[in-house]
C-alpha cells in the first residue's frame, strides 16, 4: 500500500498536477469532499469551485469549472474541463463573464439550452470571484 | 549540345522553387512545435479518460448507455481524417489508401463517409461511396468547440441508429519523421477487458455520486468530444511533421539538381569557349595561308 495519495489533475489543454499528495479537497457536485489515504473507490462530478491539495503542510489551491473525480488504489484522477491556479485567477474577466450571463438570464424567450449555458457561465464566474475575494 | 541559355534559365527555376520549399520549411516546423505542444498536453486528459471510462464500463451493465450497446448492423460509418492541403509528403496518401482498403473489406456493408480534410474530399467525391458530412477546412479554425459538434454529430448518428459502427481512420503523431496510420473504432465504445486478478484484488464497486447512469451519459459525451480532439489535434501535428521533412527533402532534391545543372552549364560554357578559340585559330591559320 503507498503511503501517499496519487493526485494528477489534467485539464484538455494540459497535465496540471502528478504527484503525491497528503490530502485533496473537491468541489463534488453533491458536496465538497475531503479525500485522504486509503479512501473507498469512487466516481463523481465536480461542480465549477475551488479543489486544493495538501502536502507536507502546504496547501495549493485552484479554481476548476466542473469534470470527473475517480478515486482507486490511492490514486485521485481529476478530469477538469478547466482549471487555473486561484492566485492567477483574472477577476476582471470573470466580472465580465458574470455580468454577461445574468444579462442574458434576464431576457426572456430564451431557449433551453441558452438558458443553460448561461447558468453555468455564471456558477463559473461565481465560483471564480467568491473565491478570490481576499 | 544544350543551349547554356536553357541551362542557366532552369538552374534559375530551380532555385526559385528551392526558396519556396525552404520557405515552406521554416513554416512547418514552427507550426509542428506548437501543434507538436498541444497534442503533448492533451494526451494525459484523454488517456486518463479512457482509464476512468474503462473502469466503469467494464463493471456496469452495456444497456445503461446508448453508446455502449453493441449491435451487428450493417451501417458502417468512416470517418477519414486528412490534411486540407498537399505537399506533406504521403500524409494523404496513406491515410485515402488505408481508408480504401478499408472500405472494400466491408464492400458487403452499408458503408459510408464523414470526411474531414479537403484532400479527402477531392479523393472520395469522385467515388461512389456514399458521403454523410464533410468539414473542409477544420485544420484553421479548429478548437475544442468544433471537436464537440463532430463528436455530437457522431454520438446522434450511432443513437439514431444510422450507423452501428463508427471508424477513425488518421494519422498519429509518433516523432517528427514518423506517423502512423490508426484505424480506431469510436463507436460502439469497447471497453478493455480488465485484468482479472487485478480487479478482484483491489477495485470493489466503486461509490457514484450522484449516479451511475449520469455520470456514464457525461463521460461518455466527454469522451466523444476528446477522441475527436485528440485525433484531430495528432493528425495536425502529423501533418505539420511531414510536411517539414517532405519539404526538406525537397529542398536538398532541388540543390542536388543545382548542382548538376551548374556542372553542365560549366561544361556547356567551356566547351563553347573552346569552340570559339579553334574557331578564332582556325580563322587566323586560313588568313595567314
Amino acid at each position: 500500500m503507498a503511503d501517499f495519495l496519487h493526485l494528477s489533475l489534467v485539464t484538455p489543454e494540459k497535465q496540471l498536477v502528478g504527484e503525491d499528495v497528503d490530502q485533496v479537497n473537491v468541489p463534488g457536485s453533491e458536496g465538497d469532499l475531503g479525500i485522504l489515504l486509503g479512501h473507498a473507490p469512487l466516481i463523481t462530478n465536480l461542480r465549477p469551485g475551488p479543489l486544493s491539495y495538501e502536502k507536507g503542510g502546504a496547501t495549493t489551491s485552484f479554481i476548476v469549472s466542473g469534470g470527473y473525480l475517480e478515486v482507486t488504489d490511492n490514486r485521485v484522477i481529476i478530469l477538469a474541463e478547466s482549471a487555473e491556479f486561484l492566485h492567477e485567477v483574472d477577476r476582471e474577466r470573470a466580472e465580465k463573464a458574470k455580468s454577461k450571463a445574468e444579462a442574458i438570464l434576464l431576457k426572456t424567450g430564451i431557449s433551453e439550452e441558452e438558458f443553460k449555458d448561461a447558468q453555468d457561465d455564471l456558477f463559473r464566474a461565481v465560483a471564480r470571484l467568491e473565491h478570490t475575494e481576499k | 549540345m544544350p543551349n547554356l541559355k536553357d541551362i542557366k534559365r532552369r538552374i534559375r527555376s530551380v532555385k526559385n522553387t528551392q526558396q519556396i520549399t525552404k520557405a515552406m520549411k521554416l513554416v512547418a516546423a514552427s507550426k509542428l512545435r506548437r501543434a507538436q505542444k498541444a497534442i503533448q498536453d492533451a494526451r494525459p486528459y484523454a488517456l486518463k479518460l479512457r482509464d476512468v471510462l474503462n473502469h466503469i464500463s467494464a463493471r456496469c451493465n452495456p444497456d445503461l448507455h446508448a453508446l455502449l450497446d453493441q449491435r451487428d448492423g450493417k451501417n458502417i460509418l468512416v470517418m477519414v481524417v486528412t490534411a486540407d492541403k498537399g505537399l506533406c509528403g504521403g500524409f494523404n496518401g496513406n491515410i485515402i489508401r488505408r481508408s480504401a482498403k478499408l472500405i472494400a473489406e466491408n464492400q458487403d456493408k452499408n458503408l459510408s463517409l464523414v470526411l474531414a480534410g479537403k484532400k479527402g474530399k477531392d479523393y472520395f467525391k469522385h467515388r461512389s461511396t456514399d458521403i454523410t458530412h464533410e468539414f473542409i477546412d477544420w485544420t484553421r479554425e479548429f478548437n475544442y468547440a468544433k471537436a464537440q459538434e463532430i463528436g455530437d454529430l457522431l454520438a446522434q448518428l450511432y443513437i439514431d441508429k444510422k450507423a452501428d459502427k463508427i471508424f477513425m481512420v488518421y494519422n498519429e503523431f509518433k516523432s517528427v519523421m514518423q506517423q502512423e496510420v490508426i484505424v480506431e473504432q469510436v463507436l460502439p465504445v469497447v471497453p478493455e477487458p480488465l485484468d482479472a486478478a487485478k480487479e478482484t484484488d483491489h477495485v470493489p464497486e466503486y461509490i457514484y455520486e450522484p449516479d451511475e447512469e449520469s455520470i456514464l451519459d457525461a463521460l461518455l459525451k466527454r469522451y466523444m468530444t476528446v477522441q475527436m480532439y485528440r485525433a484531430f489535434l495528432e493528425s495536425s501535428a502529423s501533418e505539420q511533421g511531414a510536411r517539414m521533412t517532405a519539404m526538406d527533402n525537397a529542398s536538398r532534391n532541388a540543390g542536388d539538381m543545382i548542382d548538376a545543372l551548374s556542372l553542365t552549364y560549366n561544361k556547356a560554357r567551356q566547351a563553347y569557349i573552346t569552340k570559339e578559340l579553334i574557331e578564332i585559330v582556325n580563322g587566323a591559320e586560313a588568313l595567314k595561308a
